[in-house]
């Protein structure tokens, strides 16, 4: 085991090199530049391949065409970059490419504070692209060990699921330095429960076959399978076609695949949620780690509160969502996006309330005043426009 | 079915479903008569294309490997099939003239920068065509279509003293040419000169669309009068051709295997980054 300092950046990287990326194209962007720079250094060691694309849209294209002749690849941006992926990123979606995404979230809209983090892409990278009729598998870790550990399973699910996969994180993971341990030994992987699986090649004629199993090798050029892959819909040998039956196969392909296997995606941690706590406090990302120590100082004075952090973003996970309690979403963004989906997944006989932040964390004190509100029953009192306001 | 489409195509989607009388197939055949006569296999090509007639007819005709990438994206899928691709496959585009001069000429430009080996086949039906018909970047000055109904006014690609090849040029290309549908063997010549240069290749070939704009250019869909209308328009590059303007035909620039090709540049660097700090 390598044990460092360093940033979410770095791990995000050496979680890319071990799971076995080998070409990164990228366009420079605060707070995921660092990905670029440090794929410029950590590939070629590796015999990979750094490219600076002219663009967000390019890069991502590359990453596909680096895919598609059989690569592992990965790009990364921040929000004005990442809203340029949603053409590659749907053709993506539809020819069914692996590579992984990764959006080092800060606060906007448009160019907003470069260096201040954010949470604004939560239902973009739900839809990231048009046409609906497709699931995105989005993953969001909240601390350097876990944007390591987190894009390593990343390229294992794109691989699995023959789809891009999105790592949704925030300029305080990807900037914040703490301690990473990067493990060197088949054991120490297996140890910390990761996996790496190599690509594989779809033989024809069927390259887009309509069923939702997973583990269908991806389609790889350059090995005169007769592979045939496009931005129109596919019968099932990639002939391009307007007949709606495909079109309905091709839609059940890329829903069920996704949520026909969800329990192979889903991850979340749960906190104090085994005595039916009144109020459950939800978060992801860097906010997350500000709830968990606030539920545990508060847990301490006897307050019936848990928290429920999420790991996986999408497909949402709405069977975790059991106890019927007051709900507190707490977010980097004022107008409230996490908070929609815990109030559609929540059981009857719950209360959802919102509180969000525009570009720096809640503290401790401010949502130990917002649990003591809610467990007396008060509602949330406006603050300028931080609570309840969504 | 003829020798080639038996060959290499697939009775799937050959004869196409473009317009009867459309010169897109003249074009498309003599893509396959160079590979055929440079004696390539099924398994020496991937076949790209874009979106418009030009993608829509001759995606996946190919018998081997195909994409077809959205709107003027296929060249920077290409780049990264390049470099994950061996070198000695080769990449061949037919794409649109609104694909590669319009939405995709940002891609185009740093393709032909960075000299990345792939043959970029324009298929110029002379505007949008797929979508009914509106003016694109080759669109000869004063011709209606259905976006210009009082004649197509904006300076071109074409016109003026401006080409679009000189500038694909001054990019970094490394062979180009321009050919109309109706040429004969020199076309298919300049195309297999194209795919034997391993690096940045690009031929600009403009056909008869006869449905769209032979219909609001020249008042007629009969495929004969948009053939001599094209004929009359047709010289080679040191010609001035007619006072309107002028499809200026000949091999523009071969600097073939003169210049470092992308993806072996990418792969030397690396091996060599490897080599020093190993
Ligand atoms: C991003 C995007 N914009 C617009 C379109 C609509 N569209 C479909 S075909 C086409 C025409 C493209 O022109 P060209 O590349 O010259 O092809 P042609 O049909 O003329 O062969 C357009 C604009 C699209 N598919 N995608
Ligand atoms: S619209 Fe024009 S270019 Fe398209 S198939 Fe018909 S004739 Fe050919
Ligand atoms: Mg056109």
């Amino acid at each position: 085991m390598r044990r460092t300092l360093d940033t979410g950046n770095a791990a995000i990287t050496e979680g890319a090199i071990l799971a076995g990326c080998s070409l990164f194209a990228g366009y420079p962007i605060t707070p995921a530049t660092e990905i670029a720079e440090n794929m410029s250094r950590r590939l070629p060691q590796v015999g990979g391949y750094y490219v600076q694309a002219e663009d967000e849209l390019t890069a991502l294209h590359i990453c596909i065409g680096g895919s598609l002749g059989g690569l592992k690849t990965m790009t990364a941006t921040s929000g004005p970059g990442f809203i340029l992926y949603a053409d590659p990123l749907g053709w993506a979606l539809g020819s069914e490419i692996p590579l992984v995404v990764v959006n080092a979230q800060r606060v906007g809209p448009v160019s907003g504070i470069t260096g201040a983090p954010g949470q604004g892409e939560f239902y973009m990278s739900r839809y990231p692209t048009q046409g609906g009729n497709y699931e995105t598998i989005v993953l969001a870790p909240n601390s350097v060990q876990e944007a390591f550990s987190i894009t390593v399973e990343a390229f294992y699910l794109a691989e699995r699921f023959r789809m891009p996969v999105i790592i949704l994180a925030d300029q305080l993971v990807t900037d914040g330095w703490e301690s990473l341990s990067i493990p060197e030994t088949p054991a120490e992987l297996e140890a910390m429960r990761l996996k790496v699986i190599p690509r594989r090649v779809k033989e024809g004629p069927e390259f887009y076959p309509c069923t939702d199993a997973i583990d269908i090798p991806p389609v790889v050029l350059g090995h005169n399978t007769g592979a045939a892959c496009s931005d129109w819909t596919p019968t099932p040998e990639g002939y391009d076609t307007e007949e709606v039956d495909f079109q309905h196969q091709h839609a059940y392909r890329l829903i069920y695949k996704v949520r026909n296997n969800k329990d192979l995606i889903t991850r979340y941690e749960s906190y104090f949620m085994d005595d039916n706590p009144e109020l459950i406090l939800v978060a992801y990302g860097s906010p997350s780690r500000v709830v968990v120590s606030a539920v545990k100082q508060a847990r301490e004075k006897g307050w019936k509160v848990g928290a429920l952090r999420l790991i996986s973003l999408w497909p949402f996970p709405d069977e975790i969502f059991k106890v019927p309690a007051k709900y507190l979403s707490v977010e980097l963004n004022y107008d409230g996006q996490l908070v929609r989906e815990v109030q559609r997944a929540m059981p009857a006989g719950s209360e959802v309330h919102f509180f969000g932040k525009c570009g720096e964390l809640p503290t401790v004190a401010e949502l130990e005043e917002l649990m003591q509100a809610l467990l007396a029953g008060k509602g949330i009192k406006a603050r300028n426009w931080e609570w309840e306001a969504w | 079915m003829d020798y080639l489409a038996t060959k290499y195509l697939r009775p799937r989607k050959i004869p196409s479903t473009a317009c009867s009388g459309c010169g897109l197939g003249q074009a498309h055949k003599k893509v396959v008569m160079a590979i055929d006569e440079l004696g390539l296999a099924t398994g020496d090509v991937i076949w790209g294309t874009g979106i418009g007639c030009a993608g829509r007819q001759t995606f996946n005709t190919w018998k081997g490997d195909n994409f077809a990438g959205t709107h003027g994206r296929a060249y920077a899928i290409a780049t990264g099939l390049r470099i994950a691709l061996p070198p000695d496959k080769k990449i061949i585009m037919t794409v649109g003239d609104g694909d590669a001069f319009g939405i995709g000429f940002l891609h185009l430009l740093n393709c032909a920068r960075r000299n990345v080996d792939m043959t970029v086949i324009v298929l110029d039906n002379l505007g949008y065509q797929s979508t009914g018909g509106q003016y694109g970047w080759t669109t000869p000055r004063g011709y209606r279509t259905d976006s210009s109904p009082y004649g197509m006014y904006e300076p071109n690609w074409t016109q003026d003293g401006r080409d679009v090849l000189n500038i694909l040029r001054e990019a970094g290309a490394t062979f180009l040419a321009r050919y109309t549908s109706l040429q004969g063997q020199e076309a298919v010549e300049a195309i297999k000169k194209a795919i034997l240069n391993k690096g940045f290749s690009l031929v600009h070939m403009p056909y008869p669309c006869v449905t769209n704009f032979a219909e609001r250019a020249l008042g007629t869909r009969k495929p004969v009068e948009i053939y001599k209308w094209f004929m009359e328009h047709t010289c080679s590059m040191h010609e001035k051709g007619p006072a309107d303007f002028a499809f200026r035909t000949g091999i523009y620039y071969d600097a073939s295997n003169s210049r470092p090709e992308f993806a072996e540049l990418v792969k030397g660097w690396v091996a060599d980054i490897q080599r020093r700090y190993s």
